[in-house]
């Protein structure tokens, strides 16, 4: 257990931290509400009065939003943990600390989601569901697996970033990475668009990317809208997404290392 | 001829006190709580033309927040500052072309191009003549031996030449009074010494007025005729360095090195501490014990092969002053 | 004058200089930029495949809505960079030196920071858009549609232009801002993209009186196009989008210039 206590400080140390930008606290809040209201409004007036579309209720889009943009509020990642550390120079000291970085890494985001989940998520869902009415969950069990699908979209999520941040060895500045990064995240995850309503190429498309499973499995498993071996498939897949991503960023996070020894910091 | 006068200056800030722990953080979300702190306080004092003064104290004694009122980055909250005829916060555009400001802990120079691209460009700002610049230019350097990385990036420097660079930096447009805020913090012995000897050339040629913070009593010793120290936001002492031993430095010690093992009967107003190797220290104030009298007695009772009296370091009568031991 | 010329030149070539630097991210930096505000275009683009029309605005028009709230945001960036980034100056310190330096504050920033190559991106997905839409939303082009069109891009420009430099003034004061121009800025730019008919009341009031993207590009569309939902809305809406622009920037200039006083360098 004594090993896991560093990982555990940085996570604590982020939690509380995040207390002293009260104001700004407030406006992120009240942020995430506002674009789940974006979105329903746009629906509603899309529907126009139809009670469904392709067998999609408004309540079910309304579902998808909420979820996925509260899930966004909840997963924190910081994009810039690595290149800022290597635009600076700092992460040679951090690779001379007893602990891993990206587990350093980790701990932090986690520290951040945990406040999130509280301070952000709970008070925007209880907005939400007052003003515009999402669908109850499917039942005691499938809320269970959404919590762990849920968990393991996180996982994906992270692991895209980590790897894409690796891309800092060489680039040095990677906001633009980053950003092109965070356009495939923000359309092709389901949360802009439900991907119910993407055309059927691009469904196609999609299967053989990471993104539908952030957000869209755990939309999905909540709304009941997959069966029990289905939805272990789903979350079997979000595994192994998470697996091969990450497999791929230790490996560039090794080169990287040794780039950096070679070139002396 | 007054230069720099600083009359009654005050400064308050407001600082959100966080409790640390769960109930802190929660308590500071929601009901926080505000303190105000008094970062310089009634602070008076005169700086001539081409004076050269040295500005201490402790770790948030005021040194930085008095620096920023001075170049015009802070108002104060009330009492009256003139530089050179000018209020800094009021006249700023026309007054800070007259300053030059070195930050040792935060660079002006851009940190990915090479050196030579910053100059050109604070050259720009400042509407440096280019005879000027060009005369600047290659006397600086040369002075600061600084020729082999004007073209470096300012990523690839080292500290020291990065703080040399930005000195040379806050003075190309030829400024008559320089604030040095910290400006040999991590720098090696060797270039603190170049950077010594460089402001101490350039304060006696050119007749510049500079006011300098520092935590390392050398750079004060080499460099300044006079010393202003502050602590908790007011002036402590304000004087000739040789005054402040003088007024404070009244501890003596003398060092004892006995023929053989030698047990010494106590001595009134001396404390005495075991040294090694039948060594003994004896330490006393000046205006209690007179040295001959202790030398006499100690001469006469006990075999004694060497004697040694010296007068405290600077620095320890600084750091006695900022624990407050002397006040 | 030439000076002031001289000066701004000077900043460009340093700022151009620092990016090519990092050569990739240059290159893909407007790449990036163009992407990132393609989404919200992307996103009505997939939607109306599905549906047809979005309370009357068929696929072009809702893209020519659209392209008006970036051609404005992508002149105003130009300038404006520093604005946006003001939080992060003050936070470092870095504002400190600006005031050390004998040049207008306004002037430093604007032009120390100014991002060509994010407003080429910007300025480059309004006109895109611009191009694809405006030949196909039925309106006549002539001198009249295109002084007015003019106009109405400058108006836009100073209305963004003006809630970034009283964003940036708030920085004076309050330690974070990012979430609020979030919310204030960003968040009702997404708004802005959609007809605001389609929201609720509330939304409406804020998108008009508080935060008036209606007029940057909302009105100005309905000036062109006409379409039906203008009937809820007072005709001399129209024609305020110039009114609404200096009269706002006046009053963010005249904050700015009272504040700055009140500036705290952050401690050590």
């Amino acid at each position: 257990m004594m090993k896991f206590a560093p990982y555990f400080a940085y996570a604590k140390k982020c939690f509380l931290g995040r207390s002293a930008y009260r104001f700004d606290h407030l406006m992120n809040i009240m942020s995430t509400c506002l674009q789940i209201f974006i979105f329903w409004g746009i629906y509603r007036a899309l529907y126009g009065g139809n009670t469904e579309v392709d067998g999609i209720t408004l309540p079910m889009v309304a579902t998808n939003f909420v979820l996925s943009m509260g899930l966004g509020a909840v997963f924190s990642v910081n994009d810039y943990f690595f290149p800022d550390k290597i635009h600076d120079g700092s992460i040679a000291t951090e690779l001379l600390r007893p602990i891993s970085v990206p587990g350093r890494m980790i701990a932090e985001n986690a520290g951040n989601a945990l406040f999130n989940l509280i301070f952000r998520f709970a008070p925007a869902l209880i907005l939400v569901v007052l003003t515009i009415g999402i669908s109850a969950p499917a039942g005691l069990g499938m809320f269970t697996v959404f919590l762990l699908s849920a968990m393991l979209g996180y996982g994906v999520l992270w692991v895209i970033s980590f790897t894409v941040q690796m891309a800092a060895f060489w680039f040095v500045n990677v906001w633009s990475i980053t950003t092109i990064k965070n356009v495939f995240v923000n359309v092709l995850s389901g949360s802009m668009i439900p991907l119910w309503f993407m055309p059927e190429w691009m469904v196609g498309v999609l299967r053989f990317t990471p993104f539908s499973s952030i957000y869209f499995t755990p939309v999905q498993i909540y709304l009941g809208q997959l069966t029990w071996q289905e939805a272990g498939l789903k979350c079997a897949v979000q595994a192994v997404w998470i697996l091969l991503i990450y497999l791929a960023g230790d490996f560039l996070w090794k080169k990287g290392q040794k780039k950096l020894v070679v070139q002396g910091g | 001829m007054s230069f720099i006068e600083v009359k009654s200056v005050s400064k308050t800030f407001r600082i959100n006190k966080r409790k640390s722990g769960v109930t802190g953080m929660l308590a500071n979300l929601f009901v926080p709580k505000y303190e105000k702190k008094e970062a310089v306080k009634d602070l008076d004092f005169v700086i001539g033309q081409g004076e050269m003064v040295g500005f201490i104290g402790p770790n948030g004694a005021g040194k930085s927040t008095t620096i920023k009122m001075l170049s015009g980055i802070l108002f104060p909250e009330s009492g009256e500052i003139r530089v050179g005829g000018f209020i800094p916060y009021k006249q700023r555009k026309a007054y800070v072309g007259s300053i030059g400001v070195v930050f040792g802990q935060k660079s002006q120079l851009q940190w990915d191009l090479p050196v030579i691209d910053s100059f050109e460009l604070l050259k720009a700002i400042y509407r440096v003549p280019d005879e000027t610049y060009r005369k600047n230019l290659s006397r600086y350097t040369e002075m600061l031996d600084m020729g082999g990385f004007l073209n470096q990036p300012v990523r690839q420097l080292s500290l020291g030449q990065r703080m040399r660079a930005d000195i040379v930096a806050a003075l190309l447009h030829s400024p008559k009074i320089v604030f040095f805020d910290e400006p040999t913090i991590g720098v090696d012995v060797v270039g603190k010494e170049t950077i010594r000897n460089f402001i101490r050339e350039l304060n006696s040629q050119d007749n510049v007025t500079m006011l300098f913070t520092t935590h390392d009593m050398q750079d004060i010793e080499k460099t300044c005729d006079r010393l202003i120290i502050i602590d908790k936001g007011s002036k402590v002492y304000d004087g000739t360095l040789p005054g402040i031993r003088e007024r404070y430095g009244t501890t003596r010690q003398l060092d004892v090195e006995f023929s053989g093992p030698q047990e010494v009967a106590p001595i009134r107003h001396v404390e005495i501490v075991d040294l090694d190797n039948n060594k003994k220290r004896f330490i006393f104030e000046s205006h209690e014990v007179h040295i001959n009298e202790l030398m006499n007695l100690l001469l006469n009772r006990y075999s004694i092969r060497d004697m040694n009296i010296s007068e405290p370091e600077i620095e320890s009568i600084i750091r006695k002053i900022y624990s407050g031991e002397v006040f | 004058m030439r000076d002031v010329i001289h000066l701004a030149g000077v900043y460009t070539k340093i700022t151009a200089k620092s990016w090519f630097q990092y050569r990739v991210d240059a290159v893909l930096r407007s790449l990036a930029v163009f992407l990132r505000e393609s989404t919200g275009v992307i996103v009505i683009y997939f939607t109306l495949l599905k549906f047809d029309d979005l309370n009357g605005w068929n696929t072009h028009e809702l893209l020519f809505l659209y392209s008006l709230l970036f051609l404005t945001y992508g002149i105003m960036i130009i300038f404006f960079t520093g604005l946006r980034d003001f939080g992060n100056t003050v936070r470092s310190g870095n504002f400190d030196r600006f005031i050390l330096r004998p040049r207008g504050l306004l002037f430093q920033l604007i032009f120390a920071n100014a991002d060509w190559f994010a407003a080429v991106g910007h300025g480059g997905l309004g006109l895109v858009l611009f191009l694809v839409s405006a030949g196909k939303v039925g309106v006549t082009w002539n001198l009249e549609t295109a002084v007015y069109y003019l106009v109405a891009v400058a108006g836009g420009v100073l209305i963004q232009g003006a809630v970034f430099l009283f964003l940036a003034t708030l920085n004076i004061y309050l330690f974070e801002t990012r979430s609020l121009k979030e919310l204030l800025y960003y968040n009702m730019r997404k708004f802005a993209g959609y007809p605001i008919s389609i929201f609720h009341k509330a939304v409406q009031f804020i998108i008009i009186y508080i935060m008036p993207f209606a007029f940057v590009n909302y009105f100005p569309a309905q000036y062109l196009l006409r379409k039906e939902d203008m009937a809820g809305y007072p005709q001399a809406f129209l024609y305020l989008t110039p009114v609404v622009g200096i009269g706002m920037y006046l009053l963010a200039y005249l904050f700015w210039r009272y504040s700055v006083r009140y500036y705290k360098s952050s401690g050590n």
